[in-house]
């Protein structure tokens, strides 16, 4: 295990008119798309685009900053060049004013009829949106039209315990021929409230942004802080951090699996995958003692210590859970009509999931190579023996299967992570009493839904410039809408669930 | 289909028998204020990222577990073990004020028992989720196997016309305020609100921004408080049963 601070980020200034292209080279070169935002400027001067590459070769990071012309809020849409950049740019637009000219599509991504016009809340000093008697911002949902063609709207409020989000379907009979995706409902000023927050207060704020990714955000936030700070973390805190991260990834899969299942009329096994995500949590709760893993990973390393007999105790669990999670997900993959079910429904095509810069599952799914754990070399991922999951067909089919490679995968790294004892290491190490001025750090983690990133920026005195968060469903929305056309309208709860995505995490 | 079967019953039966057990002494519960003499120093309020701590000049403590959001920065501050975890989980109340708990002589366990309501056999809920999904994820353990809301005529339901309480996680912010309360009007008298979860109950740690994340009490008033970040299955059930009236949740 390497304990090494990491390789600081490479910072480059371009004039706006540049951006477009240096962005296409990049990503033609071999780097990805990682978030795209912009930042105020430390002495007032216009606000600045900012877009950070990740090189998937030597897992280098790249931060690219284009400083808008004075007095023009306009500047060249980069998405006919970069399609991943579609929803950034808008959310861009809908968060400091900045119109990206000749964006295809352009509408509000996040911020929609609730928020007022001319609200920009990351472009403002202190932002207060005004409640009554104020113009709402208008939105035009994509219509299809032609003879026999009808929409139904769903949500945001949906049928189950699920989160709020707006699906427009124009179908025609029962084939979905397009589906729009207006999400934004659960908007919370994350971005904003943490870039007034104490840093060292960031990170129970950190966990709270999506629940249900709770250690992937406590790592993100805390790799981007130790990046920024220029601190290394003990080889047993990074052990014991890849762990939490597993478990969160164990529990997650397996929750889906069961809702998958449940979706496809299969309840024998979803009840099975209900307990087994209650058996995973409780994994979680004896590593951390919560049973989302919260208050364990902190800037610096992690905050509980890991006994000898608490190691046994998990190690052995692990080891049975492997096996029993095996036989349980053989009840839904050794089934010929669950896997009809799942079979050739909402494919999504390499090329796409290529150019819109789909992560994680859904990624890896439809081709895309791309882990985090593995692109970047994170310690303590670069010295365990395990490859990233892949499939080339794209189905709902390929996403449960990678979900289920990634699980027994998991149980295979908690096992190399915990077969040696931790005791009596240094988990914690103690950082500086401020941030550094004018510096940048990001953390990127393979969360269990792919690609998560916090990216901070610091001011003249050491303050917080940005704090940027970019969940991996930002990316992976698109994904859904496009596995969903010209499927059957009771096709889509499949496809929903296989992707399984996040609305707090999307709408901040 | 048969292995499915002998895949069910090789589990065996996933309730446990004890009704709302204490967590185990590994997991860190909810701060609670003991009997323990409070030295007045001040550096929980001050270590608390959400404010739920107040400590008085002669060490009076107020500790709201309706702003806590269990992140365990208090406990590990206090020398005196006034703050201490409490692994307890019949932690829910019916009054807001029931969640603050302080060192003078009142405690949770002194509240008063609900005056059974017309919602006592059976509870079907209808789940508005607002930007806290860990908990929406803890409602629907509460219904799993392990926890089994059903034995106790809980279910949850898709359609707020077949619902009796409206259980809501998350802090309600500016684009839900609107969807919540339509749900809410279409909901048939007798009808509660149950606020899930520290977000709901207070908007924490999202509260006093732009985006008005104030909590359901800024939309609507509630009348059964989940604390917890998010609230364990058995705090939920908890709650749920207090809403009832139902002897279960008395202990």
């Amino acid at each position: 295990m390497s304990d090494e601070s990491m390789p600081a980020i490479e910072r480059k200034t371009y004039p706006i008119d540049h951006l477009a292209n240096k962005l296409a080279t990049g990503i033609g070169a071999g780097r990805r798309l990682g978030l795209m935002t912009a930042r105020k400027s430390g002495d007032g001067d216009p606000l600045v685009l900012v877009a950070l590459l990740i090189d998937l070769v030597t897992g280098g990071l790249r931060l690219i900053e284009a400083p808008m012309r004075p007095g023009d809020n306009t500047y060249s849409s980069v998405t006919a060049r970069v399609p991943q950049a579609h929803w950034f740019e808008r959310s861009i637009r809908d968060f400091f004013g900045l119109t990206p000219a000749g964006h295809p599509r352009l509408k509000s991504v996040l911020l929609h009829e609730a928020w007022p016009q001319g609200f920009y809340p990351l472009a403002a000093t202190s932002p207060q949106a005004p409640l009554r008697d104020t113009q709402a911002r208008a939105y035009d949902f994509l219509q299809v039209k032609g003879e026999g063609v009808y929409e139904i709207p769903v949500g945001p409020i949906h049928a189950g315990i699920i989160e709020p989000g707006h699906f427009r379907f124009s179908c025609l009979g029962e084939t979905i021929q397009n589906l729009e995706i207006r999400l934004g409902y659960q908007h919370r000023g994350i971005e904003e409230r943490l870039q007034r927050t104490p840093w060292r207060r960031i990170p129970p704020f950190a966990e709270a942004i999506s629940g249900d990714t709770t250690v992937g955000n406590a790592l993100a936030h805390a790799l981007a802080i130790e990046q920024l700070t220029g601190v290394a973390v003990p080889p047993a805190a990074a052990a014991l951090r890849a762990a939490a991260l597993e478990i969160e990834r164990i529990a997650s899969h397996i929750g889906d699996l069961g809702g998958l299942a449940g979706d496809i009329g299969f309840l024998g096994p979803a009840a099975l995958f209900a307990r087994q995500r209650g058996r995973a949590l409780g994994l979680g709760e004896r590593l951390t003692g919560s049973r989302f893993q919260s208050a364990f990973i902190r800037p610096g390393g992690v905050t509980r210590p890991l006994s000898e007999e608490m190691r046994r105790s998990i190690l052995a669990d692990v080891i049975a859970f492997a096996a029993d999670f095996d036989e349980a997900r053989r009840l839904l993959t050794d089934e010929p009509g669950a896997v009809e079910r799942m079979e050739n429904v909402g494919v999504v095509r390499p090329s796409l999931a290529r150019d819109f810069g789909l992560v994680g599952p859904a990624g890896r799914a439809s081709g895309q190579g791309y882990d985090v754990r593995a692109a970047l070399r994170q310690p303590p991922y670069d010295v365990l023996d395990w490859t990233p999951a892949g499939s080339e067909t794209g189905d709902v089919l390929a996403r449960a299967m990678i979900r289920i490679q990634e699980v027994a995968t998991s149980f295979d790294l908690l096992h190399q992570l915990l077969s040696t004892p931790l005791v009596d290491f240094e988990i914690m190490t103690t950082l500086p009493d401020t941030l550094p001025a004018n510096a940048v750090g990001a953390g990127v983690v393979e969360a269990w839904r792919g690609e998560l990133i916090h990216l901070a920026i610091t001011d003249a005195n050491g303050g917080l410039l940005r704090y940027a968060v970019k969940d991996p469903s930002f990316n992976n929305w698109t994904g859904l809408a496009i596995a969903a056309r010209l499927e059957l309208v009771a096709d889509f709860p499949l496809c929903n669930k296989s992707f399984g995505l996040s609305y707090s995490g999307n709408d901040l | 289909m048969i292995r499915t079967l002998i895949q069910l019953a090789k589990g065996g039966l996933a309730t446990p028998a004890e009704l709302f057990p204490d967590l185990p002494e590994y997991s860190r519960g909810l701060p609670m204020v003991t009997d323990a003499r409070c030295s007045g120093c001040g550096d929980c309020a001050e270590a608390c990222p959400t404010s739920a701590i107040r400590i008085g000049a002669a060490g009076e403590v107020a500790l709201d577990r309706g702003r806590c959001i269990a992140c365990d920065a208090c406990t590990g501050t206090c020398s005196t073990g006034t703050l201490a975890a409490d692994r307890r989980t019949r932690v829910a109340a019916l009054r807001r004020e029931d969640l603050v708990l302080t060192n003078a002589p009142k405690r949770i366990a002194d509240t008063p028992p609900p005056a059974p309501g017309p919602l006592r056999r059976s509870l079907h809920i209808r789940e508005v989720s607002t930007g806290d999904n860990a908990t929406d994820l803890e409602i629907g353990a509460s219904t799993n196997p392990i926890f089994d809301g059903g034995r106790f005529g809980i279910h949850v339901v898709a359609s707020p016309r077949h619902a009796d309480a409206l259980a809501v996680s998350g802090p309600v912010a500016r684009a839900m305020r609107e969807p919540l309360l339509r749900c809410y009007d279409a909901m048939a008298d007798p009808r509660i609100v149950i606020a899930v979860g520290a977000a709901a109950i207070s908007g924490v740690p999202w509260e006093g921004g732009y985006a008005d994340a104030n909590g359901v009490e800024a939309v609507l008033p509630a009348n059964a408080f989940i604390p917890g970040s998010p609230p364990h299955p058995w705090y939920i059930l908890h709650g749920l049963l207090l809403a009832m009236g139902h002897p279960a949740a008395r202990g």
